[in-house]
């Protein structure tokens, strides 16, 4: 470009650069009309399933899930394949909506409910999560008794499937979620003994002699959610003294405001002084990576951080490079996450909807499902044999404990409401500066409302 | 319009007239008018504008007026009050989530206009590589929130990202840029700073390019100095360059929900973040408290109109708009 060139005759002329601007501003308002619904399936499945006549047999059983990514889309789509084997004749229409921690299903799911357009089945938490559907869920207790699953699930994920003392959910598989994952190599070089650590306060000291001893952070902790901190304060509380009656009775709402004074305090010295230090901004699959990298010694997380040990490029292998032990002082629970179906009033699959919910509860459904996902069956008189070694261990655990804790920040304990209260406690107090007192009484007064 | 308001004046002007032939002649002329015969062309956008937008305002705002919660009732029209407002003035989350969006409305709008500004005044001073530039500059309007959040999380990463490594160069920091509750509103501000001072580049550069150069050189005669020039003559011709860049940017904030959910994939972002948009739609879909969440979307627009409308209110004055 010479410099003799004018304003206004430039390469690029003022009616160009107008058109630009217009056009983007076009292209920004059309994106703003678009952009905040939430996001649907693909258009691949038909939206609709409901022709101008319904005909039993002419509309397809609509289950939503979450599953969309990595282990847990190999498993579901195993699963209904499976499905669609048991029962050749039968449409199905199975919608993945993605999201972590089902945040989108509940949000599609939500929608729906309120718009009359339930879908038959869907993947959500039972227990107190459940009791948001209260007077919509199908009544499925034939389907558990017929088949026997009262006797042959576990005993607390049955009843965690019943609201207003009938079945209106189906377990499929559970993730532990008081598990303490280490890198052998790590504790090796800190000279650590696993076994010795068998409380919270013990697993400080050994944090201690982690940063003293190799250059590995203590814990991979991921912060860019509130939930993961959740998790930690309450496997805290598990760990203590007396931390299972404590715990028990906090998720009823006659806890002890001292218990989680303690919990906190020694979530808050690991938080403040043991963890990764870009942990605000990381997720748990970049923290686990840390771990399996010898970057970070332990972390604490659901099973579900397994997925990742096993895929075929993780480096890792179980106890060679990565291990396993109950969160230290939880040694005799087993702290239980499910991965339920529940189903919907009023449809026009009420006989597919109980086929479904049937096939779940197989032991073939739920061992196939559980080691591609890495989830252990709720079914206790299955042969653990046909599970991974690590997934055997805890489906023993899982037939053999008597104490199963329900998860906290996955639904099971509290409801809605109390869950939503208790995230904002801790994402208001506990996410650095660590506020003991003020996150304590938000704790409290969350489950007492 | 002025078609219809002419027909109008002279339908009514005819009405004192009832026969037969004297109907059928204004009908006739009414569906030869400018107002019908020109309704194709803007009564379909009119329609979906009407009923999908303003339509769906209007909605909001009726819900908002209900105690409509759960799954079990639909909303009762009957029983209309203004608790959730009461409820949401008092509730603390309100409050301070208003005051982060506030916040963000407020900065973001200005100093990405004084920024668009700073940058269209340089590229109007006939510099090399001018449309390379400014391609550059507006790139990132193009991506989506999607990627710029994803980028921008890892640009602030404590330990690696390149924001601490740069400032690590002047010693300063390393900062926590996400963890600490005092810097994030700035750190994600900046960020959505970057993605749109270019948009107000180009906005306010076509502004620019469409004042004579007569008055450039007359300034000059006249002995003002460059900075004199554009302060007295040129920039206060850009206000209505202005006007619609500032309104186009306030949208933008509105959708800040986008940029945190794809930054944290949670819709409770991390505390200092939290705006009114995040609250409610967890109070609409983890809690299904539809009236409130309605009462908040309500206030949510009350407030992006309320920061613009003074603005709109000057320019409108001034002849601007």
């Amino acid at each position: 470009m010479t410099a003799d060139n004018r304003i206004g005759s430039d390469s690029i002329s003022r009616r160009q650069v107008l058109g630009t601007a217009a056009g983007l501003a076009a292209a920004g308002l059309a994106g703003c009309s678009g952009g905040d619904t939430t996001t649907e399936a693909p258009a691949d499945t038909e939206t609709d399933t409901t022709p101008a006549e319904p005909t039993p047999n002419d509309t397809a059983l609509e289950v939503l899930h979450a599953w969309t990514g990595g282990d847990g889309a190999a498993a579901v789509e195993k699963l209904t394949s499976m499905f669609e084997e048991e029962y050749p004749d039968l449409a199905t229409n199975f919608r993945p909506i993605g999201g972590t921690g089902n945040v989108n299903l509940d949000s599609v799911v939500a929608r729906r409910l309120s718009n009359r357009n339930p879908p038959a089945s869907w993947q959500a938490w039972p227990g107190q999560n459940i009791t948001q559907y209260g007077g919509l869920l199908a009544n499925i207790t034939d389907v558990w008794e017929e088949n026997g699953y009262t006797d042959t699930m576990n005993p607390m994920a049955a009843e965690l499937s019943t609201l207003n003392d009938e079945y209106r959910s189906m377990p499929l598989v559970s993730h532990r979620m008081n598990n303490l994952f280490y890198n052998v190599h790590v504790f090796e070089d800190a000279g650590l003994d696993p076994d010795s650590i068998d409380s919270p306060s013990a697993l400080l000291d050994a944090f201690e002699t982690i940063d003293e001893e190799t250059d590995a952070v203590p814990m991979a902790h991921a912060m860019s959610g509130t939930w993961t901190t959740f998790q930690l304060i309450f496997q805290n509380l598990l760990g203590m003294d007396g931390g299972h009656d404590a715990y028990m009775n906090y998720i009823e709402g006659e806890g002890d405001k001292a218990n989680l004074v303690d919990a906190l305090e020694t979530t808050g010295e690991m938080l403040s002084n043991h963890i990764t230090s870009d942990a605000s901004t990381i997720s748990f699959t970049e923290a686990n990576q840390k771990m399996m990298d010898g970057d970070a010694a332990t972390i604490q997380q659901g099973n579900w951080a397994y997925g990742m040990y096993r895929a075929e490029d993780s480096g890792v292998a179980y106890q060679d490079d990565w291990d396993w032990m109950a969160y230290p002082g939880t040694e005799d629970m087993y702290m239980l996450h499910i991965d339920a179906f529940t189903f919907a009033r009023d449809t026009d699959t009420p006989v597919k909807q109980k086929m479904w919910a049937k096939f779940l509860g197989t032991k073939d459904a739920q061992i196939e499902f559980g080691n591609l996902k890495g989830a252990i069956p709720l079914r206790t008189d299955i042969d653990s044999s046909r599970l991974t070694p690590f997934l055997e261990m805890n489906a023993d655990h899982l037939a053999n404990y008597d104490k199963f804790p329900p998860t906290i920040a996955h639904g099971l304990a509290v409801s809605p409401e109390a869950m939503d209260a208790c995230l904002t406690a801790i994402g208001n107090n506990f996410t650095g500066p660590y506020d003991v007192e003020a996150a304590a009484t938000g704790l409290m007064d969350a489950v007492s409302q | 319009m002025a078609g219809s308001q002419d027909t109008i004046s002279r339908t009514s002007a005819a009405g004192g007239n009832t026969t037969g032939t004297d109907r059928r002649e204004r009908l006739r002329r009414f569906w030869k008018s400018d107002f019908v015969r020109s309704s194709p062309y803007w009564l379909v956008p009119f329609l979906v504008m009407g009923v999908a937008v303003y339509g769906g305002i209007v909605w909001n705002f009726l819900i908002s007026l209900t105690d409509y919660e759960g799954f079990l009732q639909p909303p009762d029209y009957g029983h209309l009050d203004f608790e959730m407002y009461a409820r949401a003035l008092s509730d603390p989350a309100v409050i301070s989530t208003g005051k982060n969006t506030f916040v963000l409305l407020v900065a973001f709008t200005t100093v990405s206009l004084i920024l668009g500004l700073f940058l269209a005044i340089l590229l109007d001073r006939d510099i090399r590589q001018k449309g390379t530039i400014q391609t550059i500059y507006l790139l990132p309007m193009a991506l989506s929130f999607v990627v710029t959040a994803q980028f921008w999380l890892w640009m602030y990463n404590f330990q690696n990202g390149l924001v601490n490594t740069v400032i690590g160069l002047f010693g300063l920091g390393p900062y926590n840029w996400i963890g600490n509750p005092q810097l994030v509103l700035g750190a994600i501000i900046f960020a959505l700073i970057w993605q749109f001072s270019g948009y107000c580049m180009v906005v306010l550069l076509a502004g620019l390019q469409s004042i004579p150069n007569d008055q450039f050189e007359a300034a000059r005669v006249d002995g003002a100095s460059i900075i004199k020039t554009y302060w007295r003559v040129i920039i206060p011709q850009l206000k209505s360059a202005s006007v619609s860049a500032a309104v186009v940017l306030m949208i933008f904030a509105l959708k800040i929900f986008t940029f945190l959910y794809a930054m944290f994939g949670t819709y409770r972002p991390p505390k200092g973040t939290d705006v009114l948009a995040t609250l409610m739609v967890r109070e609409a879909f983890n809690l299904q408290n539809w009236a409130y969440a309605a009462a908040i979307a309500t206030i949510l627009l009350a407030m992006g109109l309320l920061v613009v409308a003074p603005y709109l209110y000057y320019q409108y004055k001034a002849r601007a708009l």
